[in-house]
């Protein structure tokens, strides 16, 4: 058996994968995950699997994510985060050569695969303000759930801060403006295509594989369709990529 | 004898030949005890924050350099904030000799700038041409070093950082540095070659974090080319001055330096190149120059302040490496 984990900065993963077929995926809290299940001993992450109700006897374990470099997980292997998302697209679609976009907590990475490999990469720097985060606070500032957010993508107010806080207040603005729900909603996941757009542009390819829990934006899959003409593919439960790539990363070894 | 601070590379046989120390401003922010606190003291003083760190960092560090009453700054050549740097200092007292590099090479007016400082150090060509030489003898010694980082792998990427860097301003004693480099060079002549290790290039202004050396090396990857830190060695046998700032890269377009680049990652085998760019600097607009002219896997990083790696850029550079095995 061969277990995935992809370590989150909002999200732990758990992939279970047996005979080539993802078995189980699981999916914490970080904050809890890491109070719950975690404990640091020698400098290293020791997993509590027996409480997760996970057997892990004779398991291959590998790990990736945001605590990747911060922690050190005991009898896994580690492998850097682009890689294991890269493998779980190319595991999840079927698909050798795209362009991949992964939006997570705080991470927007975008890569450039050719015949399975990964052959360039950019991420963000410096600014977390295109990322699954930055939703979930404009969510809050809207008072309407994510899957509502992302069900908007016509008539889209202009948003222009460049910092996602001051782009609160900005939002605030057009509330009092009196714009429908619906356009306030669309400027949101319009500002994040804006965002990761240069990304996309640089490492373009005719399909966009769409990971990471920002997947489930229909709206910003559909935004990206019509701004760049792409096809895009975004997996059954795009938040499992990186988990389910850790697994096929190992499993290759074999 | 009189110190001079520099905010980049000049012609600095002018300054040896008038008697004068020169201190190059950059090394002296970044080796100092506290950098980091050195750019908040700049904030403090009312530079913004969204700006590059290195001009906070030298404007602090002239302040607090009882020692340096003048600065040569470079004009044209390098940023436009270094304008206000001067502006700044000037406010503080500082006396300011300003510098330029012709965007477009041009000798004659490459000249006129250097006699204008030669003017200002009351120095003759004669004095200056004495002072090439001796200096050149001491390049010749870093020269060497390079040769034996990228031909025989017996140079760390850190170490060939270091001495070639250093001379800007062989930090402020040419015999100290050569003999230093002497004994450097001794030693690394008996070492064993680092084999089988990923060939990588440096390209863009030094990094602003101390550590980025030793983590590729950890990783089995090794720098062997450092592009800005050579050109200050000015590795050209040119007949006269003027030729050899002209051949000095860093301070001209982008397409004058690519074409070393590219001479450069051909000649040392080079598996991929990192361009660093500092936060807030100009030269991020000419990654994408950069990026559809070299022909070699790029990594793209950004350092802001004066720190060790982050996590972020430590998994970019993991991957990275990953990529190019």
């Amino acid at each position: 058996m061969f277990i995935g984990l992809d370590l989150g900065s909002r999200n732990v993963k758990i992939a279970l994968m047996e005979k080539g077929r993802t078995t189980r995926l699981l999916e914490f809290d970080t904050v809890s995950f890491y109070r719950e299940y975690g404990r640091k001993t020698g400098g290293r992450l020791t997993v509590d699997f027996a409480t997760l109700g996970l057997d892990v006897t004779g398991a291959v374990i590998t790990a990736t994510g945001y605590g990747r470099q911060a922690v050190n997980v005991r009898d896994a292997r580690i492998i850097p985060e682009i890689k294991a998302h890269v493998s779980g697209a190319v595991h999840l679609t079927g698909l050798a050569g795209f362009t991949l976009l992964d939006l997570g907590g705080q991470d927007s990475k975008v890569a450039l695969v050719r015949q399975g490999r990964l052959v360039d990469f950019l991420t963000n720097d410096k600014c977390a303000a295109s990322t699954g985060r930055y939703l979930e606070n404009m969510a809050a500032v809207l008072n309407i759930s994510l899957e509502e957010l992302s069900l908007h993508y016509l008539d889209p107010v202009e948003l222009t801060s460049t910092c996602a806080i001051f782009g609160e207040s900005e939002l605030i603005d057009k509330i009092v403006e009196g714009h429908p729900v619906s356009s306030l909603a669309a400027g949101v996941n319009y500002s994040i295509f804006k965002r990761i757009h240069p990304m996309l542009a640089k490492l373009s390819s005719d399909t966009v594989v769409f990971t990471g829990g920002v997947a489930r934006s229909g709206a910003l899959a559909e935004i990206i369709r019509r701004e760049t003409g792409a096809r895009v593919v975004v997996p059954e439960q795009p938040e499992y990529a990186g988990a389910i790539g850790c697994c096929v990363e190992t499993r290759g070894n074999e | 004898m009189p110190k001079v601070g520099l905010t980049t590379t000049v012609p600095v046989e002018v300054i040896y030949a008038a008697g004068w120390v020169p201190v190059d401003l950059n090394n002296l922010f970044i080796t100092g005890e506290n950098p980091q606190a050195l750019v908040e003291e700049a904030e403090l003083a009312g530079y913004p924050r969204n700006l590059c760190a290195w001009i906070k960092g030298i404007y602090s560090t002239v302040l607090k350099q009882r020692d340096i009453s003048t600065v040569i700054a470079v004009t044209q050549g390098d940023c436009s904030n270094t304008h206000a740097l001067m502006e700044t200092l000037q406010l503080a007292g500082v006396e300011i000799v300003p510098f330029a590099f012709p965007y477009d090479r041009d000798a004659d007016l490459l000249r006129l700038q250097i006699e204008k400082m030669m003017c200002h150090f009351d120095v003759s060509w004669r004095q200056v041409d004495e002072a090439k030489e001796r200096l050149n003898r001491v390049r010749g010694k870093v020269w060497e070093l390079d040769r034996l980082t990228w031909q025989e792998n017996r140079v760390s990427g850190w170490e060939n950082h270091l001495y070639q860097v250093s001379c800007s301003d062989f930090n402020g004693d040419p015999d100290k540095f050569a003999a230093d480099t002497d004994m450097l060079l001794e030693e690394v002549r008996s070492r064993p070659p680092v084999e089988k290790a990923l060939r990588l290039g440096y390209i863009g202004v030094p990094p602003i974090v101390g550590d980025l050396y030793q983590y590729l090396e950890e990783r089995g990857a090794r720098v062997v080319f450092n592009e800005t830190q050579r050109q200050f060695t000015m590795p050209y046998a040119a007949a006269g001055l003027v030729e050899q700032y002209r051949r000095y890269t860093y301070p001209y377009g982008v397409f004058f330096r690519l074409a070393d680049i590219s001479r450069e990652a051909a000649r040392r085998n080079l598996d991929g190149i990192i361009h660093y760019a500092q936060s807030f600097c100009f030269r991020q607009i000419e990654d994408l120059i950069i990026r559809e002219k070299l022909d070699l896997p790029l990594l793209t990083l950004e350092g802001d302040k004066p720190n060790r790696l982050d996590a972020r850029t430590r998994m970019r550079l993991d991957v990275f490496l990953d990529m190019l095995r």
